[in-house]
């Protein structure tokens, strides 16, 4: 229980670097305690959120996390103890408020609150033409085909950055765990890492803050969505949210008719390159990119739901598993989906995927969050 | 091919092949890096040529596969390792040609196991092929012998056979501890759950080259999925395709040629796929005062194969329920053992343990035993011929199901069955034209 305010110092954090990270930018956070007439008190959290084209169909979702031991640790609000405007899905601009609720902290405790914004776009819910099988149709333990009729869901609209990986590595990775050598790769990684006293610190390498993370394990993905409270999206999810619904404003909708449900490409059935337009980052440099590009280079070619780099950049995991056969039980193999900056263009058509082993740690292959609604 | 060791190979010279390009390897220097190129980039492929190409001593030219989506992550691999990038190619003939090319990894689906094989021997490349070895027996019989014209080192990726503890069960065998070894069990017992899918025929995905990927074997209508690991024109079987390893090394162990006769009984009992090849099969097959048993099912619950804890660890599996263990009675003590670095334990007539090896996996001493006999020209752990006489033994168990659980009489000099024409027909596929398996290599 939260004693007298006068005990608890509330410290801010404000992401400095928003405009090079792919975060959301917020500031001017603050937090106090209330006391209410019958709740006891609750720590209020006010902050500031300014996205462009957010709405209804590119919220913004925020997550607030909290330390009691000077920043050494954080951890996740659990949003079931949130109120107010400004966490979860958030659809505006503009002054939030939340309050949280039972947050047990007691007298003469520092807290620290960080609150943190990923843009999304809504995947309304409704049926979509999957073309892919499952695990591209080699793992017989799948169901032979998915369901198709999804609910409502967000996608992260860019890939996972260096300079968010590196925040969550500051506060997950402080013992060097879900670090790869390889992302301190100048040309292929972006984040440096800097032991000092005992402790790591990491940071990303300047101009690289925007490029996706790599070398990264599904184990890394799966623990920094984790420590957003997203998680990654199923086969069916990523090929949805690429190709688009039957109607793009959702079946409950159905007042927008996807033109192309049965697309390549994101953008269409043109190819990546077609006509010396280059569409998304694929193998060879002619597309601008030798390697990686910054995430949402691309941004005319969106998907249908307004996301970027789905076809190309780099190859995305999912949550779905790929047992094979003669090793069911002992593998646990993922899918990874969408083409890279490795692959020809055809590699980066909707249907296109891989088998991999969770801990395989690559130059292609990266991750994006996923929330369901 | 001047430092062919050819004490080593003894096989016949036959006509000039089938094929026009043929281009000798020169002989490699000793400083000088084996040029590698990989066919097949699925699962197993890009294992291997992750394997192959972290060797200091291994240079991958070429990555190819009938299916252009599945270049990057191969060509992801081998950038992480070497600077200079392979070619790429969905054409394995570009391999062939190339005499830059020391070595083929044939990692392709079953069905082109044999052509793709031979073609490399006749072009004169080394082979790493995997398991198993071939479609049908007459397949496997023509793959040594284009080993052997050709004077090609062809090894089989069967690598548990290169695990040092394998090698010190062989050791314990063969100093007679056991005494008379006369029944060998080797089981496969295990719970896939596959169902095959039903898929329906679809048009040919872009990018992909069907009608090489079918090869030699029957051109069907295109059906993504993986209904083909079950039909007998394109392979052994999901029983065959995994029990190779254990199947090979209790042959390993006891040191056992051909069988004179195999009688097996199964059938497609649980699935309801549509598959072809049986789901649960038991086999006899008799060696001169030895049976050698296979017991196989692929829908039974409780069992497991070697676990992960137990692969590269100081522990045993849980050898009741062990998928598949490989079990010796002798009559001075009895032998168990598990593939993939499960170990084995030797037991006296009381019951005591009294011999044991923890066991490791072995996918990189294979690798480095091929490596150094496509230097020396020895012969390799799992050479070619050794492979087919494992393979043999699948081949024929299946066959004896096919002709209703006939007890069939085989003679390995004629590669055909002596009492039943009926289970002849089974010892080889008819190929397309197209792509054809020569008669004489």
């Amino acid at each position: 229980m939260i004693g007298r305010k006068l005990f608890i110092t509330g410290m801010l954090v404000v992401l400095s670097h928003a405009l090079f990270s792919q975060w959301a930018a917020i500031d001017n956070v603050k937090i106090n305690i209330v006391e209410t007439e019958l709740g006891g008190s609750a720590v209020e959290i006010n902050y500031q959120l300014n996205a462009d084209h957010i709405g209804k169909d590119l919220p913004v979702y925020v997550f607030i996390q909290y330390s009691m031991d000077n920043g050494a640790t954080w951890k996740l609000i659990d949003p079931a103890y949130l109120q107010g405007d400004g966490f979860n899905m958030v659809m505006s601009s503009g002054s939030k408020k939340v309050t949280w609720w039972g947050s047990g902290i007691n007298d003469g405790e520092i807290l620290e609150i960080r609150v943190r914004g990923l843009p999304m776009a809504r995947i309304p819910a409704g049926e979509f033409n999957m073309k892919s099988l499952p695990a591209g149709g080699k793992d017989p333990s799948r169901p032979e085909r998915p369901d198709t009729n999804l609910p409502e869901y967000f996608l992260a609209i860019n890939e996972t950055t260096n300079a968010m990986y590196s925040d969550f590595l500051n506060d997950q990775g402080r013992d060097g765990a879900w670090w790869h050598d390889q992302m301190a790769n100048p040309k292929r990684g972006g984040i440096s890492r800097i032991d000092s006293a005992g402790r790591i610190f990491y940071n990303p390498i300047p101009a690289r803050e925007n490029y996706p993370i790599t070398y990264v394990s599904w184990y890394g993905a799966h623990a920094f969505l984790k420590w957003c409270g997203l998680t990654l999206p199923s086969e069916a999810m990523w090929e949805k949210a690429y190709v688009g619904g039957l109607f793009l404003d959702g079946d409950d909708v159905k007042q927008i008719v996807n033109p192309n449900p049965d697309r390549k490409f994101p953008w269409g059935n043109e190819a990546p390159d077609q006509k010396g337009i280059f569409r998304c980052n694929i193998d060879g440099d002619a597309d601008g990119y030798s390697n990686q590009a910054p995430t949402g280079s691309f941004s005319e070619f969106q998907s249908p739901y307004g996301i970027n780099d789905l076809a190309g950049n780099v190859a995305e995991w999912t949550s779905d598993w790929y047992t094979t056969t003669y090793h069911v039980g002992l593998d646990g193999f993922r899918m990874v989906r969408g083409g890279s900056w490795m692959a020809m263009p055809l590699e980066c058509d909707a249907t296109s995927g891989a088998t991999q082993f969770p801990i395989k740690e690559s130059s292609i292959m990266g991750f994006r969050g996923a929330k369901m609604k | 091919m001047k430092n062919m060791n050819r004490r080593k190979f003894v096989g016949t010279i036959g006509a000039a092949s089938a094929f026009t390009f043929i281009s000798p390897v020169s002989s490699i220097a000793s400083n000088a890096k084996i040029k590698v190129g990989i066919m097949g980039l699925g699962g197993r492929g890009r294992f291997l040529t992750e394997r192959f190409v972290q060797r200091e001593d291994v240079e991958i030219v070429y990555l190819c596969d009938v299916n252009k989506r599945r270049f990057s992550h191969a060509r992801e691999i081998v950038a992480e390792h070497q600077d200079k990038q392979p070619k790429l190619t969905q054409d394995f003939r570009d391999m062939l040609n190339d005499p830059e090319v020391h070595v083929i990894v044939n990692a392709t689906p079953v069905h082109w196991h044999a052509l793709g094989t031979i073609m490399c021997c006749q072009a004169g490349k080394d082979v790493y092929v995997e398991k198993p070895l071939a479609v049908n027996p007459w397949e496997g019989a023509k793959m040594v012998e284009a080993a052997r014209k050709y004077e090609r080192i062809v090894q089989v990726g069967c690598q548990t056979r290169s695990a040092p503890y394998v090698q010190k069960a062989l050791e314990y065998v063969k100093s007679g501890k056991l005494g008379e070894v006369h029944m060998a069990s080797v089981f496969q017992v295990v719970d896939w759950k596959n169902n095959l899918y039903k898929t329906e025929e679809e048009p040919v995905p872009e990018g992909l080259d069907y009608d090489m990927w079918c090869g030699p074997a029957p051109k069907a209508p295109y059906r993504p999925g993986v209904w083909f690991r079950d039909a007998w024109d394109y392979n052994v079987g999901s029983i065959g395709g995994d029990i190779f390893h254990q199947v090979d090394l209790a042959r390993h162990i006891l040191d056992l040629p051909y069988p004179k006769s195999v009688f097996s009984s199964g059938g497609v009992y649980h699935y309801k796929d549509g598959r072809e090849i049986p789901d649960t099969l038991s086999a006899h097959l008799e060696y001169d005062k030895l049976i050698y048993k296979i017991e196989a099912a692929t829908w039974a619950a409780n069992f497991q194969k070697i676990p992960t804890t137990v692969r590269d660890s100081d522990n045993f599996p849980d050898w009741e329920f062990c998928s598949t263990k490989i079990e010796l009675l002798g009559t001075k003590g009895f032998l168990r053992l598990g593939r993939q670095g499960g170990g084995w334990q030797a037991f006296n007539e009381n019951g005591d343990i009294v011999a044991s090896e923890y066991g490791r996996q072995a996918d990189n001493i294979h690798i480095n035993n091929f490596i150094e006999c496509v230097r020396s020209r020895e012969l390799p752990n799992a050479d070619v011929e050794e492979a087919r006489r494992t393979d043999l033994l699948i081949h024929l168990s299946n066959i004896s199901t096919r002709v209703g659980s006939e007890k069939l009489i085989y003679d390995q000099g004629k590669n055909n069955f002596v009492n039943s024409s009926e289970a002849n027909k089974f010892l080889r596929r008819k190929d397309r034209d197209v792509w054809k398996i020569p008669n004489e290599v």
